[in-house]
């Protein structure tokens, strides 16, 4: 069943709060697309409106191309998963994975339901529990359930909310990567929302980031992470977060970060797409692209005092001041910093990012026209 | 400046007549100006703890002390402790300014040192802008700025921080984590943190205890508890993504011993070091940081064949994850981005020296030796 998904200028409102302000977007058929955002982007308003839950109040909605706004929720063959599954505890999961086809809309035979029931549980791999109780289940066995009973329908569409945000980091990791290995067997539509970034990299094909109700960028996870749109973009995705720097630009065209280090050439290809009259430039670099050292190495090398160490594990973040900022870098734990310690730390030039005008990369493969529709940039 | 003891710390509870041990002879001695995590998952006791070192929670038995003052007796407000709730508890008609010094116009100390006092702690916490505000103004973060603040103006002895991060959300609860470390390195008071993050625990602390149902597993520094756990309950807790832990029988094969897994989709030898501690025909659980695993592309002795279940590429890292049982999976995590789709044949080796075996009936390290730990 082939399911692409349009999405023109579709804004929302609650009262006077814009939940949704001119979306559009394309989900392409069989795409697992990532709907990303921090709370309250107005990420779950979406998914509702491509549910049938809300109606907009402005823009359209097509479904292969067909509008759709006024289609009835139950008559969309949308499938939505839910945060916690919503099993049915007392039942067996033949028959938790049979209730939607018994429900009065479809109403299947036994055979059709057993038929069925059995192609959905082999597919999740699953179907060797069928006779299990729910509450005899582990957690991943309890999401294929959840997934299994949605997969049942042959939805053309589905809407996962957060299926795995309440479970704690460790589950996390694990349940992904289940997710991950179902996800390739699925072949459906799926529309997924969270605000985890390491399940938007890990699992979208496509990532469209929402904050306060509009669109950030969408792309591949490739494009967010090495090309994000702007600061936003950037520092939602990797952790710890990305260090922004305003540099200066001096008249013949190098980049000055710090007063006390050598003046540094701009790499050309950021020079070239450097507007003529720009005296500054803010410099995005993550934090493990931060080389530190005990000693001064050279002249790009600045001294710097430790705020913070801290150790997770075989990395630690280690926080530095710098003229009163904080820069973030990730080093190995064994390093066991103290307070006010000296350290000197080089920027990597080579693998920064450069945010112009507006904090917009100027490497954003993302720009939007007048009418806030996507143009690709080759 | 104190040392904190716990000695012998019991508390009993009794539902049903039943009676419940919810902390279980805990001996604990901070140092001078430490900074302890007591780490643990819900209902392990280490809320409980906390509560008993404030006194709004009796000691069954043993004794707390500060220093040399046994301190069991004493009420709180003679305690000389300074408590930051989770859930903040600020009186919300009163400024912040207010809510900070509402404990020193209480004990009618001067208006001038009140005043002096407030400056100097909010100039520490960095919340000198808000003392005009009202509680409901702030933000989660500022919230629990003008809480420790409050904590702190008593000059307490020990202070006590209980899950102070667990109400504040990604980016704000690692600033926050960061200006609290930064906070007791400048402040340098006897510090004790509940938290039921090892993140958080591993971060912040000098040394963690580690509780598990009321009863202390290991206490230690960051370092030691995630190179060195002492028992695989510490081991699964501590680390993100979690230590690979899976079961293996050892098995003898042309003159070398052999661990299998349980469907022996792997099998590797015995590193020499374990050699005289596995016996034969036995059942062990194997444990490997996802980080001690690596993928090499040239032939090795030890290396393993496999096939990749499911690939990730995270920006910052990549992780693989190989099925290894129903419902168990081993993850590697590497810096390197690789090629790899689901299927590919790849060669793994685990470093020996960063391997973990335990016994599967008590859970604890074997070959246990250099790790300096307390187990019941």
């Amino acid at each position: 069943m082939v399911a692409d998904i349009t999405l023109k200028s579709i804004s929302k409102k609650f009262k006077n709060n814009t939940a949704l302000a001119n979306i559009n977007l394309t989900v392409r058929d069989k795409e697992f697309f990532v709907i990303f955002g921090p709370a309250g982007a107005g990420k779950t308003t979406l998914l509702n409106v491509i549910a049938g839950l809300y109606l907009p109040e402005y823009g359209n909605l097509y479904l292969n191309g067909v509008y759709f706004n006024y289609v009835e929720p139950e008559d969309r063959n949308i499938a939505m998963v839910f945060e916690d599954y919503a099993l049915y505890p007392h039942f067996t999961v033949f028959e938790n994975i049979a209730s939607p086809l018994k429900s009065p809309k479809y109403k299947e035979s036994k055979a059709v339901i057993e038929k069925e029931v059995t192609r959905v549980a082999r597919i999740l791999k699953i179907d060797h529990l069928l006779e299990r109780n729910i509450s005899e289940l582990s957690n991943g066995q309890r999401q294929r359930v959840g997934l299994g009973r949605a997969l049942v329908r042959t939805p053309n569409v589905f809407l996962m909310d957060e299926p795995i945000t309440h479970l704690d980091a460790k589950l996390r990791h694990q349940m992904r990567a289940e997710l991950k290995e179902m996800q390739k067997n699925l072949d459906t539509t799926t529309i997924y929302v969270t605000h985890d970034y390491l399940e938007a990299l890990s699992l979208g094909d496509e990532i469209a980031i929402l904050n306060e109700g509009k669109i950030e960028q969408i792309g591949t996870p490739d494009d967010i992470y090495f090309y994000p749109h702007n600061e936003f973009v950037a520092s939602s995705f990797g952790e710890p977060e990305i260090n922004f720097f305003d540099a200066l630009v001096t008249d013949d065209k190098q980049l000055s970060i710090f007063e006390e280090a050598k003046i540094q050439d701009i790499p050309d290809i950021v020079k070239n797409k450097l507007d003529t009259s720009a005296r500054s430039i803010r410099v995005g670099i993550r934090p493990k692209d931060i080389k530190y050292s005990f000693v001064k190495e050279n002249d790009y090398s600045v001294e710097c005092s430790v705020y913070s160490f801290e150790p997770l594990g075989a990395k630690a973040v280690l926080t530095v001041e710098k003229n009163g900022n904080q820069i973030r870098l990730v080093v190995p734990s064994i390093l066991q910093m103290d307070m006010d310690q000296h350290v000197y730390i080089e920027l990597d030039i080579n693998k920064a990012m450069f945010f112009g005008p507006e904090k917009i990369n100027l490497f954003s493969k993302f720009l939007k026209d007048a009418k806030g529709e996507v143009i690709w940039q080759s | 400046m104190a040392k904190l003891i716990l000695d012998n710390l019991h508390k009993t509870y009794y539902k049903n007549k039943e009676p419940i041990h919810a902390v279980s002879d805990l001996n604990i001695e901070t140092n001078d100006g430490e900074f302890v995590a007591l780490l643990g998952p819900s209902g392990c006791g280490k809320s409980t703890t906390l509560r008993m070192i404030a006194g709004l929670e009796g000691v069954t038995s043993g004794n707390i002390r500060i220093g040399d003052h046994k301190i069991n007796d004493l009420h709180p407000k003679d305690r000389n402790i300074g408590l930051a709730f989770e859930n903040y508890a600020m009186y919300p008609p009163l400024s912040v300014y207010e809510n900070i010094s509402f404990n020193m116009r209480a004990k009618n100390v001067p208006r001038q040192k009140i005043k002096k006092q407030v400056e100097k702690i909010s100039d520490l916490l960095d919340i000198k802008d808000l003392l005009h505000m009202n509680p409901s103004a702030l933000s989660g973060g500022q919230k629990q700025r003008v809480n420790i603040a409050r904590a702190l103006i008593r000059r307490p002895e020990v202070l006590l921080l209980d899950e102070p991060l667990s109400h504040l959300d990604g980016k704000v609860r690692h600033k926050m984590r960061t200006e609290i470390k930064h906070l007791h390195n400048e402040i340098k008071c006897t510090t004790i943190i509940v938290t039921h993050d090892q993140l958080e625990a591993m971060a912040l602390a000098d040394r963690i205890a580690i509780i598990k149902d009321g009863v202390l597993q290991q206490f230690g520094t960051p370092l030691e508890v995630f190179n060195h756990p002492v028992n695989e309950f510490v081991a699964g807790f501590i680390g993100e993504p979690p230590m690979n832990i899976f079961s293996v029988f050892t098995k003898f094969k042309d003159g070398n011993i052999y661990f299998t897994s349980k469907n022996e989709k792997l099998q590797f030898k015995v590193p020499d070091k374990y050699v005289e501690f596995v016996q034969e025909g036995k059942e062990y659980h194997f444990g490997i940081r996802p980080t001690d695993i690596s993928v090499i592309t040239d032939d090795h002795p030890d290396s393993i064949d496999t096939n990749v279940t499911v690939f990730e590429n995270l920006g910052e890292e990549s992780r693989i994850h190989i099925k290894i049982e129903e419902d168990n999976i081993l993850s590697i995590v590497s810096e390197e981005i690789y090629p790899f789709d689901t299927g590919d044949h790849i060669k793994i080796k685990f470093d020996t020296d960063r391997i973990h075996i335990f016994d599967i009936e008590t859970g604890g390290r074997i070959e246990n030796t250099k790790v300096t730990a307390i187990l019941s």
